[in-house]
């Protein structure tokens, strides 16, 4: 029961969301700053430049204020996809958590979470692996990060 | 909008899940009504900590409200206060955006804001409701004027391009009809004996009356076309003076219509507990607050300081800092016997402080929300002159949301601006992962679907996305349920000579009281454990 809940959430929140990043990228002008070098799915690319890059900046290089966003070129921690899909799933600190299902939030802030599917964060796994510099194979899958912790997946 | 191909009936949790993603702020507010999020200010009064123990000093960290309002009560007590500030200003989120003023967001895009005198954005918080007295009582005590906020405005527009051919809605037509179809089918119900079981036979009497009251209904308790209807829903033609003064009823739209079209979601906006009249905002912008509090403090706040570092010892707490413009990085120190520490924590998740673990955990289990304004200046204010549109918001499925009208300044000659975008969720992550130069585009471009004025009227604009901003990484905190019961008390609980205060440290998160009551109450505690301790350094 709890499991095929949590599978009708997984595809509605897929489906939406691949409905929002597609619908900016079809009127969205601004290139990617990596796509010469993307060598990976389309849609990890998309979400990268419409959701990552806000972070991260579009050249993968993180940003220092107050506080500083991480580097994605260079960046060691890359070295296991594990590392990064967990992050992308969970967030970590700050991040946001894009995994599904998501945690439970109360009133608004239910409409403040964005959720990705696991082919979502595969793909963009892999594109983040696989460009700015990093050569790391890029053939993490869905079902790799369906295998791992996902937030709220414990909760009632 | 969205098809659920299975063709089961999706759960609550479902449905918001993706109302969220799909839609806009109507239905997240819609949501915070139904859901019960707003809880009353538990601000009891102004503060009055009893004398300070002799000599004892606070380190506060960061000039946001909630530090300055925590500094200010601690001065006042006769504590030697010292405030470390990274940004250049106090108020921190609280923040107006003024022609002249120049804005660097990390990346290093730089906007010079191109506004004209006495026009303005609050790229952060906008209204202050008439219960979150903590604000307003600071607002009296540093006597920053106030002046209405317009939230309802049944003139502004409800938008769905995808319903009325896109075609804006007045927000009175859509209330108006949606409220009387609901009573008219109550009424039906009413007298076809469907609620007998619940409703006594006299108290159905009340009910017709009160239904025909609520829903402008006719004598039959029918909603239709009437002088009646009109006078909530508006008139073809209004009514006059003299010959050409007689009125023209209008029509309602059909039920059916103004279910498809989803813009019921926007129509309780003004009845949520932190929407409802009276609002207000400073005179000249919500910044007048963080400013009012940096006159009062003057040289006890020092601006420019970053902090990269926050230890304690059994005496006292030192935080070493940097001014983040100096290219040597040269290390400075600041100490006192007590630190209230206001940082965001997406900011302060990264400084290292020696505290306990069920801090440091707390510290960390708080993401941070994406937001994005985006404030146009027009050649005119065509809203006023044009539409007769004075303050309020426009709400829109468009992926700007919000269009806000300045509650100021009416029939002001020259220049005007508007609130062109206010964004949650997804669009305020695609808006953030744009250019500022792109997202004014988008936003004049959205917009012009609902005032077809604006490529005309359009003058400049600026945009802040709060995940860029490099003062606070990120909006808000987000507490999840499960985080909230884990980490909440863990974090506000002082860890041995540093209390942690901010909206983060509230349940009234993204609200500006949040700030102020867990300022006080950190102050408070502080304040106990001083005198307990005799704060000797």
């Amino acid at each position: 029961m709890k499991a095929g809940r949590r599978h009708g959430l997984r595809r509605i929140g897929a489906v939406a969301l691949a409905t929002a990043v597609l619908a900016v990228a079809a009127h969205a002008d601004q290139p990617s700053a990596a796509s010469s070098e993307a060598r990976t799915s389309r849609t990890g690319a998309q979400i990268f430049a419409h959701i990552c890059q806000g972070c991260h900046m579009p050249d993968g290089r993180g940003a220092t204020g107050a506080g500083h966003y991480p580097g994605l070129a260079g960046n060691p921690t890359l070295a296991s996809w594990q590392y990064v899909a967990t992050t992308v799933l969970n967030g970590r600190k700050a991040m946001p958590p894009f995994g599904l299902p998501g945690d439970q939030y109360s009133g608004f802030l239910k409409f403040v979470m964005v959720q990705l599917s696991d082919a979502q964060v595969a793909d963009v796994v892999n594109y983040v692996r696989s460009n700015f510099g990093n050569r790391f194979k890029a053939s993490v899958t869905a079902a790799q990060v369906a295998g791992l912790a996902h937030p709220g997946a414990a909760s009632p | 909008m969205n098809d659920d191909s299975s063709g089961r009936a999706l759960s609550r949790r479902e449905l918001l899940s993706m109302i969220g993603v799909t839609a806009g702020s109507a239905a997240m507010f819609q949501a915070m009504s139904s859901l019960g999020f707003a809880a009353d200010s538990p601000y009891g009064g102004p503060i009055d900590l009893q004398q300070a123990p002799k000599g004892a000093s606070v380190l506060v960290l960061g000039a946001g409200i909630a530090g300055l309002a925590g500094a200010f009560e601690l001065r006042n007590a006769g504590y030697r206060v010292q405030v470390l500030e990274y940004n250049d200003r106090a108020g921190g989120r609280n923040w107006s955006l003024r022609g002249g003023d120049r804005y660097v967001e990390l990346g290093g895009e730089a906007q010079e804001c191109r506004f004209d005198k006495d026009l303005y954005i609050n790229p952060g918080p906008w209204r202050i409701p008439h219960h979150h007295r903590g604000m307003l009582h600071y607002c009296r005590t540093l006597r920053v004027p106030l002046e209405p906020f317009v939230q309802v405005n049944y003139q502004a527009y409800v938008h769905n391009s995808g319903a009325f051919g896109g075609k804006p809605q007045r927000y009175r037509t859509i209330k108006a009809d949606y409220q009387g179809h609901v009573a008219e089918l109550l009424a039906k119900a009413t007298r076809q004996h469907a609620l007998d079981s619940s409703v006594s036979v006299e108290d159905q009497e009340k009910l017709l009356e009160s239904l025909r009251e609520w829903g402008a209904l006719d004598e039959n308790f029918a909603y239709v076309a009437s002088g009646e209807s009109s006078d909530r829903r508006g008139f073809d033609k209004a009514p006059g003076g003299g010959l050409s003064g007689r009125p023209t009823p209008s029509e309602p739209i059909a039920l059916s219509d103004i279910l498809k079209s989803d813009l019921w979601q926007n129509i309780a906006m003004g009845d949520v507990y932190d929407m409802q009249t009276a609002l207000f905002q400073p005179v000249g912008g919500m910044g007048r607050i963080g400013e009012a509090f940096g006159r009062e403090l003057g040289p006890l706040i020092r601006y420019r300081s970053k902090v990269i570092d926050i230890h304690q010892d059994e005496h006292g707490v030192t935080a070493t800092y940097v001014d983040p413009g100096d290219p040597a990085g040269t290390r400075m120190s600041a100490r006192a016997d007590w630190c209230l520490c206001t940082i965001p924590l997406s900011v302060l998740a990264q400084i290292p402080m020696n505290v306990g673990s069920a801090m440091a955990q707390a510290i960390a289990a708080v993401p941070y929300a994406s937001a994005v304004k985006v404030g146009l200046q027009f050649k005119r204010r065509f809203w006023e002159e044009d539409e007769d549109i004075y303050g309020g918001i426009t709400y829109t499925n468009l992926p700007i949301m919000n269009i806000g009208y300045p509650a100021s300044g009416y029939h002001s000659r020259g220049k005007g601006v508007l609130l062109g975008a206010y964004i949650w969720g997804a669009s305020a992550m695609e808006f953030t992962a744009m250019t500022p130069a792109e997202r004014v585009r988008k936003a004049v471009e959205y917009g012009s679907q609902i005032h077809p004025q604006y490529p005309q009227e359009f003058d400049n604009g600026i945009a802040v996305a709060w995940h860029r901003s490099p003062f606070t990484m990120g909006c808000f905190g987000i507490w999840s349920d499960g985080a909230r019961a884990a980490h909440y008390d863990n974090l506000c609980r002082i860890d041995g000579r540093i209390a942690l205060a901010g909206e983060h440290a509230s349940y009234i998160n993204a609200w500006q009281e949040g700030a102020v009551t867990s300022a006080l109450d950190a102050v408070g505690r502080l304040h106990q454990r001083a005198i307990e301790q005799g704060a000797k350094a």
